[in-house]
């Protein structure tokens, strides 16, 4: 039996490698993760008219998911009631019925078996065609991210992103008007375990200075100065990190948002007009993370960098490798110049052949294949940075941290990991909804910070 | 003939540069002021979907001008991109070149390319690739100005698409 105490240690911020190798954990998360929280499937913007749809993963489950004609979203598993044969190859359209390319059977928009072939001359009317729809998913979107479950026990969406929605509502549904997606998706294959890029992305300040040390003296402006890491920086003032109840979490570097890219006047001018609104409906905390840059991961494998504006999917394949999708989140007002030139930086630094996105791929893959070595995988891997100079926060909901580079929302995610890979079921993972985050017990961190330096709060 | 044999050669030349690391040379040989450097992003569609093809204001792994490939030559000559050290072997294989004029010294050309790339121990990479150029002739040679680069994966095997061709 896998003991998850001995997979991560809360206490000291500490996570056994086996985590990033042993493929009875990777089963385990297929089973207690994958099939039971909320997976990003795609936005509303992707397939904005009944009929349209697109396929994707939830984990290693095809799935196509379908704008019904009375404009709702259905998703099903991407594979034939028949001989189990892919239903539907292309990656987008528009589709009144999705033909089975093995035998002819026909299903509907909204996965239903509508007909099949000789139905009368072979079945003689027998087959049962009501029992025998493509196995359906649960569908909800949150600001027009729509995400998928296999789980009729899971809370729903908004409860599942929890204290999370506070922070998105800034972005994705906020007084400016929201964000939606813009694709066709890049895909990619890379050799790593779904938790290197998803722990990177939602609480690794630290490596940017080291790892993209090159892109970011090729950019200069603000973010130049963190290349290489240089010592004499205030990096307690620079920004927070947060994670809550359910795992998801990020990092903010104040008044950063368009740092990352080179053109930048049309998106740093609609955040500019934007930010007296976002003051006033929000306040001023938020309307402080409405100008940073974030680095963030919804659990468990979604993440995204808003200002910069890449989104990401990390598709697990196996406990060695995954399958990266890459999106742009834009500002749904923004005007359509600004949303191209907003696609085309996200890209160029975030893409495929993003000059800071090639850079991490080999942290990425030999994070994971080091623990080849047996005597290696016995090791433990640290994420202890800036252990209790974090807690509960006066006006920021989950746990906050104190600087953008540190650790918080690291250890915010694999405590849920592990809750959810202990708890046989919701009701147990529901059971703990009062005291998750006892963990962190240094209670007064920021009620004396702030009372110590009031300028320190928002 | 003579057409074809002084494009070939100048693509020959260009791969060398590139595969001897030689970036800012290839940069400033081969690269026109006015280059468009694209690599646009290609959907799985079924053949009745009537959408336009993608262009250059749709997603693309490459959209660059001369300042942004310039920038992204830039990188790679900081000495600080660690995938890179101890760096990389890259060697491209470029045919089925057709060059046509389609003004007086300009031209249009066709060409595949397939790029092999090996990294640290066992890391193997192959991308195919469909080229099209166009290029003018110039007291210094032929100059691309726009390069559409179509990569034949849907998902790309490799840790990233960070290299010219
Ligand atoms: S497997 Fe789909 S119709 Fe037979
Ligand atoms: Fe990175």
């Amino acid at each position: 039996m896998i003991d998850t105490a001995e997979l991560v240690d809360n206490a000291t911020g500490s996570q056994s490698r086996k985590v990033f190798w042993d493929k009875d954990v990777y089963q385990l998360e297929l089973e207690r993760i994958f099939s039971r929280c909320w997976l990003f499937l795609g936005h509303e913007s992707s397939i904005p008219k009944p009929g349209d749809f697109l396929t994707t993963f939830m984990a290693e489950d095809r799935v196509i998911l379908s704008h019904q004609a009375d404009g709702s979203y259905k998703a099903f598993i991407n594979s034939c009631t028949h001989r189990g044969n892919q239903v539907c190859h292309a990656d987008s359209g528009n589709a009144k019925a999705f033909v089975c390319n093995y035998h002819g059977w026909v299903f509907g928009q909204d996965g239903a078996l509508v007909d099949v072939p000789m139905e009368a001359r072979c079945y003689h009317n027998n087959l049962e065609k009501s029992e025998l729809g493509l196995k359906q998913v649960r569908v909800e979107s949150y600001k027009g991210f729509i995400f998928g479950c296999h789980d009729p026990e899971a809370p729903p969406l908004q409860e599942y992103l929890g204290d999370f929605c506070w922070y998105l509502d800034t972005i994705w549904g906020g007084p400016d008007g929201g964000m939606e997606l813009l694709g066709p998706p890049m895909k990619s294959l890379l050799s790593c375990n779904w938790k290197v890029p998803t722990e990177n992305f939602v609480g690794d300040g630290y490596h940017v200075g080291w790892t993209h040390a090159a892109a970011l003296q090729m950019i200069g402006g603000e973010l130049a100065a963190l290349s290489g890491n240089r010592a004499d920086m205030p990096f307690d003032d620079l920004g927070l990190q947060f994670t809550t109840r359910h795992g998801h979490g990020f990092g903010v570097i104040d008044n950063a948002a368009t740092a990352i890219h080179v053109n930048r006047e049309g998106y740093q001018k609609f955040l500019e007009d934007n930010r007296g609104k976002v003051r006033e409906e929000l306040g001023p905390e938020r309307e402080r993370l409405y100008m940073g840059h974030w680095n963030s991961s919804i659990f468990p494998n979604c993440s995204f960098l808003y200002g910069t504006n890449t989104f990401k999917i990390w598709h697990p394949r196996g406990p060695h490798e995954i399958e990266v999708w890459t999106y742009t989140l834009v500002p749904r007002n923004a005007d359509d110049e600004t949303k191209r030139s907003i696609q085309r930086e996200a890209i160029r630094s975030f893409g495929t052949a993003g000059t800071l996105e090639s850079d991490d791929g080999e942290n990425m893959s030999s994070a994971t294949y080091v623990n080849q070595g047996r005597i290696t995988r016995q090791g433990r891997l640290n994420s202890s940075m800036g252990v209790q100079r974090e807690g509960p926060h006066p006006v920021y909901p989950g746990i906050v941290g104190v600087s953008f580079i540190g650790e918080t929302s690291y250890r915010g995610f694999y405590r849920f990991w592990q809750e959810m890979l202990e708890a046989p079921d919701w009701a147990a993972v529901h059971a703990n909804d009062d005291n998750w985050d006892e963990m962190w017990t240094n209670r007064n961190f920021w009620p004396d910070r702030m009372a110590s330096n009031p300028d320190t709060s928002a | 003939m003579e057409l074809h044999h002084a494009i070939s050669s100048h693509y020959v030349m260009e791969a060398r540069l590139l595969q001897d690391l030689q970036y800012r040379e290839w940069f400033d040989t081969v690269i026109a002021e006015d280059i468009h450097y694209w690599m646009p992003i290609f959907e799985q569609r079924y053949v009745r979907d009537r959408r336009a093809e993608p262009t250059p204001n749709d997603a693309a792994i490459f959209n660059d001008n001369y300042e942004e490939l310039s920038q992204r030559v830039d990188r790679l000559l900081t000495g600080q991109v660690w995938m890179e050290d101890p760096p990389s072997r890259i060697r491209y294989f470029v045919t089925n070149v057709e060059a046509y004029e389609t003004a007086p010294d300009e031209f249009e050309v066709f060409s595949n390319v397939l790029v092999h790339r090996n990294r640290r121990q066992t890391e193997v990479y192959v991308h195919t690739l469909g080229r099209e150029d166009k290029m003018r002739k110039t007291d210094e040679g032929f100059k691309v100005f726009s390069r559409k680069i179509i990569h034949d994966a849907r998902v790309v095997q490799d840790k990233n698409l960070y290299f010219f061709a």
